[in-house]
């Protein structure tokens, strides 16, 4: 167990020092600190073998020590208002890429809307809370549904066809979503919808600055917290939805839909119910966001958004549950790290999609075997 | 009454007719054998029982149910199970994934089961588990031991007995086998047909219909034969009657064989 | 109910924008005939073919060749060669490496490759993120018919364009690597069967695909007399559901896919209030619909998948 929470704690502050150096010294010694421990797990293949037991073997002490160490982030980055921003972002697409992934992970539905059902979260809420006056804790609790809602309209488009079929279908419905986003009146056209109301629990505001332990910590640490809870409910709901039946039934209408049905899986029930589930998951993302962020507009949910949450998932691994949290955390605070690389960011996204697809399609953590524990 | 009874099923693409006033019957715990040259229509009977082709006319009645213009899902559920002439299995799965899709249509647990309290649906896993190894394990015994692994890293034997357990881990009534000898060489044929028996002895009110080219494995296996040629049944009757009739000699080898 | 002749000049937008469309959709059913994929990064082949054609119209300018008779012919023919050559190299990186894995991973690459050709035109070409103005070459000026302006622009446009679809029409009908083409899209192992080199035809079709919509690109910086590094976005998009009206696979369904939906666009844009805003909604929701109704397209598509 020990093995575990060490492994554990050595990458945590290695990420920490990553995010964190700023001067060169320290940067070249958290590089090679990276990079000394890439090659000693490269080289040792007994170490490797090591540490992978002990995780399988003591997987509630891992959880225990992860979730305190996410717990602890924002204290490690309590200096810095912008990185605690950065990871609260980095979780509400976990959020996301777990709904993404189910649809095309797990069911092999070609999702590119996910801009688009994030938008339909985000919008909502901006709507009830600047328009119809909601308090924003009920505005982000109904949010998710008005996602969920109108998937269903895009449902028998999502039934009747197939693979590039229903990629294009779905890319046109996000180039409809931002069209008319963009140009009806109740939607803030251009501009989208300003000063959304932030969160506040029994009175409590999240713009506030919370002190925990005595330690004062960023305001964008309380949505930090919100988005961790979120991502930790999103992934434990679809880890457990993906080993029991409904995973099994996906993967198996994805893999051969005609030997799916000839086994009695009702296809159109299949594909609704990831669908669905799906887009709940992608619109909370969203919701999370509008008043994480405050305003909402065109721009934020845009075609290249949906490729960004695609990139999660290939990245961590089709139909992967851990690899979508792994993609995230990677692929959002990567590029805020090298600054300089911003203006590079999204052709790297795409080459980088590129090489895994060509070299490592399985992704970086690929899904593992049911086990039926 | 039979359990499933075919009248005058007719299937046609188009202007291709590919099956043509054909009439089957199949009692219960009977096994039907069907031959007939590439293309006379034998898998497109499969497909018109389990509802992939709707049918152009006829009926199709099994147990108390008319199966025509139901769907394939729930002609599955009704007790149909098949195989498929090139293996339909989700390589990238595990075994025990592939044969407990077959079960999941009686599962018990709903989705709530899977994500609060979920005690119920891992029991129930674990005994749907233990029951593919037990399906397996009739077949094999080192099967089981790797119902873990990955079905693509199987031999294509295997392969086809983990399709079949998928078919019969639906308990059906009827199970459809689709030249399940295909690709195999005699020795690997003759544990097909053993296999066969095996089943045949454990279900025994499992009725069957098995399409086949090798004409070994229907002699050994059925108890009555059809012979399709261009969607017609052209004979029926126990095999050697069949494999005798003149037109069915001369449908797989040709006008001058048929007098020889 | 608008005049008729505001119709009819709508119309005639129309039938000019879907001669651009055509050409694109052309090139994204060869591909889906030839290796069943969707070249999701073809429209940002577009994308290059117009701006290819813009830094050789820059640079005739720069050594003096201005007028539209000598250097537009010079541009296109480089635009064409050196598109060509790029969607080549594109097949060659992610398509062919990729043809016997599932089609969700073409999908995914050639969408990551169409980002990565877009943003490398956003970050290296000079202010990238601007629209670029492409030079008037045309004739200026027109005629009036009955009430419809037609432009000497409008006509070489048209004349150009369908020039480009009697030339594709032709290479595949009547030359030995059209032949190949074709039996590749029938059956490419009969095909390598009887003697046909499947990689060459493969890189022919990407050649002539990507050299197509090179054509559509400059015609667009014609047409609209600027250009933008996220044209290929609409125009990929455009292109494919013209494609996937006619039926994939099938050319002349492809031409008669994007005709129409230039129509479409046109005549919603003049038939429904605020339509030019919404042009593209209602084309796209009318593509989304027809794709429920009838999948296969119009005129067909070319596979179905076996039990």
């Amino acid at each position: 167990m020990f093995l575990v929470w060490l492994a554990e704690l050595i990458v945590f502050a290695l990420v920490v020092a990553g995010i964190l150096s700023e001067r060169p010294a320290a940067l070249a010694a958290t590089g090679a600190a990276l990079v000394a421990a890439a090659l000693l797990l490269r080289l040792a293949p007994g170490l490797r073998r090591r540490l992978a037991e002990a995780f399988a073997a003591e997987r509630g002490a891992a959880l225990a020590g992860g979730a305190a160490l996410a717990l602890a982030l924002p204290f490690a980055l309590r200096a810095s208002p912008y990185w605690t921003f950065v990871a609260a972002l980095a979780l509400l697409y976990v959020t996301i890429g777990q709904g993404l992934n189910l649809q095309i992970g797990s069911a092999g539905l070609i999702n590119l809307a996910g801009a688009a059902f994030a938008g339909l979260g985000g919008y909502t809420v901006g709507l009830l809370t600047v328009s119809a006056g909601w308090p924003a804790w009920a505005a982000v609790l109904a949010a998710p549904w008005v996602a969920v809602v109108v998937g269903t309209l895009l449902f028998v488009p999502i039934l009747k066809t197939r693979g590039h079929y229903l990629a294009l279908v779905t890319i046109a419905f996000v180039f409809i979503f931002n069209i008319l986003m963009n140009n009806l009146e109740f939607t803030g056209g251009p501009q989208g919808i300003k000063n959304i109301p932030t969160l506040r629990l029994l009175g409590y505001a999240f713009t506030a600055k919370p002190v925990v332990f005595g330690v004062e910590l960023p305001a964008h640490a309380n949505f930090y917290y919100a988005a961790l809870l979120t991502a930790a409910v999103a992934t434990a709901v679809l880890r457990r939805l993906h080993d029991g039946w409904l995973g099994l039934v996906l993967n198996t209408l994805r893999d051969d839909e005609i030997a799916a049905r000839c086994a009695g899986v009702s296809v159109t029930r299949g594909k609704l119910l990831a669908f669905c589930i799906g887009n709940f998951f992608i619109g909370l993302g969203g919701a999370l966001y509008a008043v994480m962020v405050g305003f909402v507009s065109p721009p934020d949910f845009d075609f290249g958004y949906s490729l960004i949450m695609l990139s999660v998932i290939i990245i961590g691994g089709v139909d992967s549950i851990p690899g979508v949290v792994l993609g995230a955390c990677l692929l959002l605070p990567l590029p805020e790290r090298f600054r300089f690389l911003h203006e590079y960011r999204l052709l790297l996204y795409g080459l980088v999609i590129m090489f895994m697809l060509l070299y490592r399609p399985q992704g970086l953590w690929p899904v593992g075997i049911r086990r039926y524990r | 009454m039979r359990l499933l009874e075919v009248q005058g099923l007719g299937v046609r693409f188009g202007g291709l007719v590919a099956l043509d006033a054909v009439d089957v019957a199949v009692g219960e715990g009977e096994t039907l054998g069907v031959i007939g040259p590439n293309g006379s229509g034998k898998t497109t009977l499969f497909n018109a029982l389990t509802g992939l082709y709707a049918p152009a006319a006829g009926r199709i009645r099994f147990g108390e149910h008319d199966l025509v213009g139901l769907e394939t899902h729930r002609i599955a559920r009704l007790g149909i199970a098949r195989t498929f002439q090139a293996s339909r299995l989700c390589l990238g799965l595990s075994v025990f994934d592939n044969i407990l899709i077959g079960m999941h249509a009686r599962r018990r647990s709903g989705l709530l089961d899977a994500v609060v309290r979920r005690g119920r649906l891992r029991a129930e896993m674990r005994e749907a588990v233990e029951r593919a190894a037990h399906l397996l394990a009739l077949f094999s015994r080192e099967l089981p031991a790797r119902g873990f692994e990955r079905v693509g890293q199987l031999p294509q034997i295997d392969r086809r007995r983990v399709e079949i357990c998928r078919a019969l881990a639906s308990r059906p009534r009827l199970l459809l086998l689709d030249e399940p000898s295909a690709g195999m060489n005699p020795e690997e044929t003759a544990e097909l047909m053993r296999d066969l028996a095996v089943v045949r002895e454990e279900m025994p009110g499992l009725s069957m219909i098995v399409i086949e080219h090798d004409m070994f494995v229907i002699e050994g296996v059925s108890q009555r034969v059809v012979a399709l040629n261009y969607g017609r049944k052209i004979a029926e009757g126990p095999f050697a009657a069949v494999a005798a009739h003149a037109e069915v000699r001369e449908a797989y080898l040709g006008r001058e064989s048929a007098r020889a | 109910m608008p005049p008729l002749e505001l119709l009819l000049q709508q119309a005639l937008n129309g039938v000019m924008l879907g001669v651009m469309y055509a050409l694109i959709a052309v090139g994204f059913t060869l591909f889906f005939g030839v290796l069943d994929v969707i070249h999701f990064a073809h429209g940002d082949v577009f994308m290059l073919g117009a701006f290819a054609g813009l830094s050789a119209l820059l640079g005739l300018a720069a050594v003096g060749l201005t007028g539209g008779l000598l250097a537009l012919p010079l541009a296109f023919a480089v635009s064409m060669l050196a598109t060509g050559l790029v969607g080549v190299a594109a097949e060659r990186v992610c398509v062919k490496p990729l043809a016997r894995s599932s089609p969700l991973m073409t999908l995914l690459a050639t969408l990551s490759l169409g980002l990565v050709l877009r943003e490398a035109v956003l970050i290296f070409y000079p202010r990238g993120a601007d629209p670029k103005p492409f030079p008037r070459l045309l004739p200026q000026g027109g005629f009036e018919v009955g009430g419809v302006v037609v432009r000497w622009e409008n006509l070489v446009i048209l004349g150009i364009g369908f020039a480009a679809m009697v030339a594709v029409d032709l290479v595949i009908n009547r030359t030995r690597m059209g032949a190949a083409i074709r039996a590749v899209a029938q059956d490419p192992e009969a095909a390598q069967m009887m003697g046909v080199n499947l990689d060459r035809t493969v890189d022919a079709t990407f050649f002539l695909g990507s050299a197509l919509a090179a054509v559509a690109g400059i015609l667009s910086g014609l047409y609209y007399s600027e250009i933008h590094f996220i044209m290929g976005i609409t125009g990929g998009v455009i292109g494919f559901s013209a494609a996937a009206l006619g039926g994939f696979g099938n050319v002349y369904g492809a031409i008669v896919g994007g005709l129409l939906f230039g129509l479409l666009q046109t005549m919603a844009a003049a038939l429904i209030p605020r339509g030019s805003e919404f042009r593209d909604v209602v084309a796209f929701a009318v593509v989304m619909l027809f794709l429920v109704v009838r999948p296969r397209g119009i005129l067909g598509e070319k596979s179905v998948e076996r039990v």
